[in-house]
């Protein structure tokens, strides 16, 4: 059940009235967030329900086990290892097996031997990678006594299947999001409103921004051979927003439907297209995962307060396992890589944590120097994005071929039926919006103090014509729902 | 949560006046809005249905029939026919035109177009070109409704709406449109000789187009009506795209009696097609020569 579905329109609804029709009575709601989750899940494939069911169990058990005082420093290593090793396997085997059979093979063949490795086939599970990682840092911070353990299995339950944020995040932290499980809740009208306008504007972001992008980018990264260099660089481009307007308005629809149920989810995206430097783009993409690795493997193997060398290898290590994260081929590691590549020279030089605040806060226009920077970053990012586009390593190194010969100098030409300068026009105005509401949330969470309510509705009654008039014929489900 | 609920409505009736605003406006735009604009000349095909009440053969399809089957050639070798081909037609669609007209015309035989293209297309086009070109009835609500997409609901509604006001009474269709002439009897003949590469993409069959063609089998078997299944010739580049033709000529061959031209005839990319999945006026010639031996077998 796709957010941008018929079935989701008719569905949040009915959940919505049932939950506040329940208001007075916390388990009653956390039974009907628990249910609809699972009704939302098994939409997809309702025997991967299993696997779900199957993570609640082993971390509440554990959470209760780490709760016990009298554990040895040993006993509580063993019952987080468990833990890990119980979700890392379910990732592992659905996720990574055939990967590394695959390579295995591959391997042992190099040097003339031959491997017997077969690989099997598997249907990845939709969210798995999310939720494994929700359920995690639960135990994690439980052993590490960040937070208490829950005795409440249906709030636990809830909180590891909650549908906004199952599928595709943010990943959220048990002592973020937990804690509003078990705490009653009255019903807001602010922010049931303020969720509604961030849904709105996910929406936008995803079926005119993105789906838009996607039409052109899958074009032209369908046959590259076909393009000249500067249509290819308008491929990457297109790729880059299409990317951006997919997650990020996936998380703005997460975010703003589970602020409908009175929840606060972690922000996931902060207009990272405006970052001056490689550093400040990753505070400000993927947030959720970002932090997660930082807390969880960057912090503990030394961070930054360690020897260059280790430094060195804790920032390859976090940006490897992240692309790695991100799917089971090697044009993800690649894409981790260059990343770390592009990062290094700043933690070295110590610039990492230069820009900590929004670019040109307070002003309407950047300076030519923070537009120079924004702009070397984004392309940086747009030929890193490649190879996450790229769908093998081959692929990648086409698209490379002919993206840097002399057609670099010319118009960009397109094949297709596709229409360019309407995505363009609407790019635009994107681009817009989101530069004057990026110190905001998200980019029209400001609308409610600037304009005056008929204005106000004038604007969201555009919005949801816009969608209607420019959603393309082809549709795309949501890029992160593959990992 | 009364207010909430109370401003949900109000909006929505509010909203209801700028959006249907700002349709109109941007009507022009040609986005997601669709109506008797598309370039298969489906709506002149449909309105010469009840010319030809009985004919030897039918054929229906994509792109690849109504470009492909020139009923001027099987003519010409004593067969008469009809081509109920549309854009993009895919097997869902290809079900609702059978439904909804195989009783209009009578005919022995039924060659169907199959492709891996067509099985595996989401059919959103072929639905926006069916109901923009069509007199709706129950059937193409219901066929609009199951697509499940914005473009196809709007255009769905505009339809409806221009049919309730009878707005099109006096809509003609021109019969050329660019370089492509509509050909009495559903063919559309492309004057474009030089061949262009068109962008290619990959193909998997879906599930839904599968069980769209198995009820049209069944339809045409049960009216005890001959069903010839056909691939069409595409490039060579383009048959290539497609990982599994052998699994699919299998499949096809499951059904019924199947021809795929991709193998039976040999052309040339630039000399018989327009663009990667097209035959020009040279190559359907050659392409229908053949396949009149196959059905006068």
């Amino acid at each position: 059940m796709l957010f941008n579905s018929l079935e989701f329109a008719f569905f949040l609804p009915i959940v919505f009235c049932l939950y506040w029709l329940c208001n007075k009575n916390l388990k009653l709601q956390n039974g009907v967030l628990l249910l609809s989750s699972y009704y939302f899940y098994s939409c997809w494939d309702w025997r991967f329900l299993s696997l779900i069911i199957l993570s609640t169990i082993v971390d509440y058990c554990i959470g209760l086990g780490l709760k016990n005082e009298s554990h040895s420093i040993s006993i509580r290593k063993l019952l987080l290892w468990i833990s890990i090793g119980v979700n890392i396997g379910l990732l592992g085997f659905f996720k990574y097996y055939n990967f590394f059979i695959e390579q295995f093979t591959a391997a042992f063949t190099l040097f003339g031997t031959s491997f017997e490795g077969s690989t099997i086939s598997i249907i990845l599970p939709v969210g798995i990678s999310f939720y494994t990682f929700q359920t995690l840092s639960y135990t994690i911070d439980v052993c590490r006594k960040k937070i208490e353990p829950t005795t409440n299995v249906l709030a636990f339950s809830a909180f590891v299947s909650f549908f906004p944020q199952l599928v595709a995040g943010p990943i959220e932290r048990a002592s973020n999001l937990l804690p509003q499980f078990i705490k009653k809740k009255q019903f807001d009208y602010t922010s049931a409103v303020d969720g509604m306008r961030q849904i709105l504007w996910g929406l936008f972001k995803k079926m005119i921004i993105a789906d838009n992008c996607a039409e052109i980018a899958n074009t032209i990264f369908y046959s590259p051979a076909d393009y000249s260099a500067s249509t290819l660089v308008l491929g990457a481009v297109f790729f880059a927003f299409q990317i951006y307007g997919d997650f990020s308005g996936y998380s703005d629809i997460a975010i703003g439907t589970a602020r409908l149920f009175g929840f606060n989810l972690m922000k996931n995206f902060s207009f990272p297209y405006f970052s001056r430097d490689i550093a400040e783009f990753w505070r400000r993409w993927h947030i959720s995962l970002s932090t997660w690795f930082r807390d969880y493997v960057y912090i503990p193997l030394g961070g930054s307060k360690t020897s260059k060398a280790k430094q060195i290898r804790n920032v390859f290590i976090v940006f490897l396992v992240s692309g790695f994260w991100h799917g089971a081929n090697w044009t993800f590691i690649i894409w981790g890589a260059l990343n770390a590549l592009f990062f290094l020279p700043l933690l070295l030089s110590k610039q990492n944590r230069t820009h900590l605040d929004t670019v040109a806060q307070g002003k309407l226009f950047p300076s030519m120097r923070e537009l120079a920077a924004m702009t070397s970053t984004f392309l940086l990012t747009a030929i890193a994005w490649v190879f996450f586009r790229a769908e093998s390593m081959s692929h990648a190194a086409e698209y490379f071929q002919y993206m840097f010969d002399w057609t670099l100098f010319t118009m960009p030409v397109l094949i297709s039926k596709v229409s360019i300068s309407t995505t363009l026009i609407l790019l635009l105005i994107f681009v817009l919006i989101e530069w004057l509401g990026r110190e905001n949330e998200y980019a029209i969470e400001n609308i409610e103090r600037l304009l005056n309510r008929f204005l106000r509705w004038c604007f969201y009654a555009i919005v949801i014509a816009a969608i209607i008039v420019f959603t393309p014929t082809e549709q795309n489900p949501f890029i992160y729902f593959q990992f | 949560m009364m207010r909430f609920l109370k401003h949900i409505v109000l909006f929505s009736v509010f909203a209801s006046l700028p959006i249907a605003l700002f349709l109109g406006l941007t009507a022009h735009l040609n986005t997601n809005i669709v109506f008797k604009k598309q370039g298969g000349h489906l709506y002149s095909r449909i309105n010469e249905i009840p010319k030809f009440p009985k004919v030897d053969v039918l054929f229906v399809g994509s792109s690849h029939a109504y470009r492909g089957f020139d009923i001027r050639l099987f003519t010409k070798n004593g067969i008469s026919s009809f081509n109920l081909g549309s854009s993009s037609q895919s097997p869902i669609q290809s079900l609702y035109v059978l439904e909804k007209y195989l009783d209009s015309i009578d005919c022995e035989k039924i060659v169907f177009e199959v492709s891996p293209q067509a099985f595996s297309s989401d059919g959103i086009e072929s639905a926006l070109d069916m109901i923009s070109n069509d007199n709706m009835n129950w059937r193409t609500v219901k066929m609009g409704l199951e697509a499940q997409h914005m473009k196809v609901f709007n255009t769905l509604l505009y339809s409806a709406y221009r049919q309730f006001l009878n707005l099109d009474s006096n809509f003609s269709e021109e019969k050329t449109k660019g370089k492509d002439t509509y050909i009495s009897g559903g063919f559309v003949e492309r004057q474009q000789q030089e061949f262009r590469k068109s962008a290619s993409t990959h193909y998997e069959i879906r599930q839904r187009q599968l069980a769209a063609f198995e009820k049209i089998v069944e339809v045409i078997k049960g009216r005890g009506i001959e069903l010839i299944l056909v691939q069409a010739p595409v490039t060579l580049a383009e048959y290539k795209m497609y990982e599994s033709n052998e699994k699919f000529d299998a499949l096809m061959s499951t059904y019924s009696v199947y021809y795929n031209f991709n193998k039976l005839i040999t052309l040339s990319d630039s000399v018989h097609f327009y663009d990667s999945h097209h035959l020009n006026q040279y190559g359907v010639e050659v392409f229908n020569n053949a396949l009149v031996d196959f059905i006068t077998k």
